[in-house]
């Protein structure tokens, strides 16, 4: 497991991979809040950035697959939280099921939720496939995000996976000592195994960063890459921006 | 649902939540700056990937259930509350970021939820049990439970009211479902919390004990204010109970600075269900399991008091 089945097409050169990280991550922010804010029931206004979207996966010559692979888990998730607002909003029901109805504001809200949630989604989604952490963090640091904020990403950017496998080990080690246990047993286990995990990412942590003082490092974590601005860039950054704007403002128009 | 996804939220509510967590956050930046040390660094970066990788693992609560950490009283409690409300809002950043689980848009109400209602108001439960049971390896465990499960029902308290003011979800099932979930999210974090700091404080506790017990004059305080604290929600309850349309009234005004256009969905649809009720029910829950926790605590302590 790494960040490489993450960010694959950030090396795939087009328009969008050569825009810096900040445009990106400008860009996917504004088509994500512009879209998870708009007004329930402004179908056409979400339609509208939902292509925009689809446009921006075209330019970066991003598969439709792979996106709608990677946004199909947190959309599960998305529909199970949203599958409630079916029988919880008041109104005339549409289907009786026994003890709950659904009501038909119910499901224009549901189906409503689901759509703002598919476009910010299928935006946030786009922004990591193309772009690089170390990149988005650059782009972070450069926004004035506390240093204490962008310094503990960059560490835990390097520790994330580490961590990760180390908790796997550890729990497939615990479950086949203990094959067969119950419950409860399982949860002391978890808990446990955890504890065990923090302290060594405390530990691998301060060596870590050790290691990094050694060799020179200052508090910033370099990128190789240097981005430069050009104007059609500029232009392109603000032609979204300003798309979306404009379908913000006719969605509540 | 601790991490809201995007598309729950409406307009208001995005940059309501937003402005308030930013505030917290800046005011966190600036503290967490003046006393950073130089080895804290490693340490808030091995806490930010430690809550996340933690957060992978989900824990049976049985009956098919399951829940993850969601690390407030345990990150604030090993690295301080401004520093650790920074670590929880990293968190939230990558979760977002790289993995989808909480949206972009969101972040926000999500730092506000996980960072500043989780974090910071599980550091200051911290901070108040500490102060009622005193010093001890036992009763830091203890006190961190009781914080943990604190914090968690304020987690979900504070996602019902972000999704009723949206106008999302009526109030009331908002409420009884997000909140009552993570009453049963809150026993989970409340065992991990005390199993992996009990660990923690066995093992490294220069860092696990890096929080003060308050000293035994302030100890009087707190239950003084505890007190003060109960006697309040009684007395809430008896005023919300006879004019429930005061509540009522706060809210509709908000939808209505906040409004969705007239003629889609209608206003906020729970205008006429009385609203006081569950929110000073759930205010008076909290401190009535914080009290009986709390005393559970207090009765386990004279089996180990000189540790």
């Amino acid at each position: 497991m790494s960040f490489h089945h993450l960010d694959q097409f950030a090396t795939v050169p087009s328009p969008v991979t050569a825009m810096p990280p900040v445009a990106r991550l400008v860009g996917a922010t504004s088509v994500a809040v512009g879209a998870a804010t708009l007004p329930l029931g402004a179908w056409p206004a979400a339609a509208a950035l939902g292509a925009l979207v689809a446009a921006m996966t075209l330019l970066a010559r991003v598969p439709v697959p792979l996106l709608l692979r990677r946004m199909s888990g947190p959309l599960a998730f998305v529909l199970l939280a949203s599958a409630g607002l079916l029988v919880f909003v008041p109104g005339d029901p549409v289907l009786d099921l026994g003890w709950v109805a659904v009501t038909r504001p119910g499901v224009e809200r549901f189906g409503f939720v689901l759509a703002r949630a598919v476009v910010a989604l299928s935006a946030a989604v786009l922004l990591v496939t193309t772009t690089e952490f170390p990149d988005l963090l650059d782009a972070l640091r450069r926004l004035r995000l506390p240093r204490v904020v962008t310094t503990a990403l960059s560490l835990a950017y390097r520790l994330l996976y580490l961590l990760m496998e180390e908790l796997e080990r550890l729990l497939r080690a615990a479950r086949s000592r203990n094959a067969g246990a119950g419950a409860a047993s399982r949860r002391r286990l978890a808990a446990g195994v955890a504890a065990a995990v923090l302290q060594r990412a405390f530990a691998r942590a301060e060596r870590t960063h050790r290691a990094m003082l050694a060799r020179g490092y200052q508090g910033e974590l370099a990128t190789l890459t240097e981005w430069r601005w050009r104007a059609w860039m500029v232009a392109a950054l603000a032609t979204l921006l300003g798309l979306v704007l404009v379908t913000a403002v006719l969605a509540r128009g | 649902m601790a991490h809201i996804p995007d598309g729950f939220l409406s307009a208001p509510v995005v940059a309501g939540t937003a402005a308030a967590a930013a505030a917290v956050l800046a005011l966190a930046a600036q503290r967490s700056r003046q006393r950073l040390e130089e080895r804290e660094a490693p340490v808030l970066g091995a806490a930010t990937a430690f809550v996340f990788a933690a957060q992978m693992l989900n824990f049976p609560l049985g009956a098919g259930t399951s829940a993850h950490l969601l690390g407030g009283v345990l990150v604030t409690a090993v690295v301080g509350p401004w520093s650790g409300m920074l670590v929880l809002f990293a968190v939230v950043l990558v979760q977002a970021l790289l993995f989808q689980d909480g949206g972009i848009a969101a972040v926000g109400a999500n730092t506000l939820n996980l960072a500043v209602c989780g974090g910071g108001g599980g550091f200051v439960l911290y901070k108040l049990s500490l102060g009622l049971v005193g010093e001890g390896r036992r009763r830091r465990v203890g006190a961190a439970a009781v914080a943990a499960f604190g914090s968690t029902l304020l987690v979900g308290c504070a996602v019902a009211a972000e999704l009723a003011l949206s106008g999302t979800v009526p109030l009331m099932p908002a409420l009884v479902i997000v909140g009552g979930a993570h009453g049963i999210v809150a026993v989970g974090e409340a065992a991990l919390t005390a199993a992996i700091l009990g660990a923690l404080l066995r093992a490294r506790p220069d860092l696990a004990a890096a929080v003060a017990v308050p000293p035994r004059a302030t100890r009087r305080w707190g239950y003084g204010v505890l007190a003060l604290a109960v006697g309040l929600a009684v007395v809430a309850t008896g005023v919300a109970s006879s004019r429930p349309d005061v509540l009522t009234a706060a809210l509709d005004r908000l939808g209505a600075v906040g409004g969705e256009p007239a003629g889609t969905a209608g206003s906020l649809p729970n205008s006429r269900s009385p609203i006081g009720g569950p929110w000073v029910a759930a205010a008076v829950g909290v401190l009535i399991t914080f009290a009986l926790v709390w005393g559970a605590v207090r009765l386990a302590r004279p089996r180990r008091s000189r540790s």
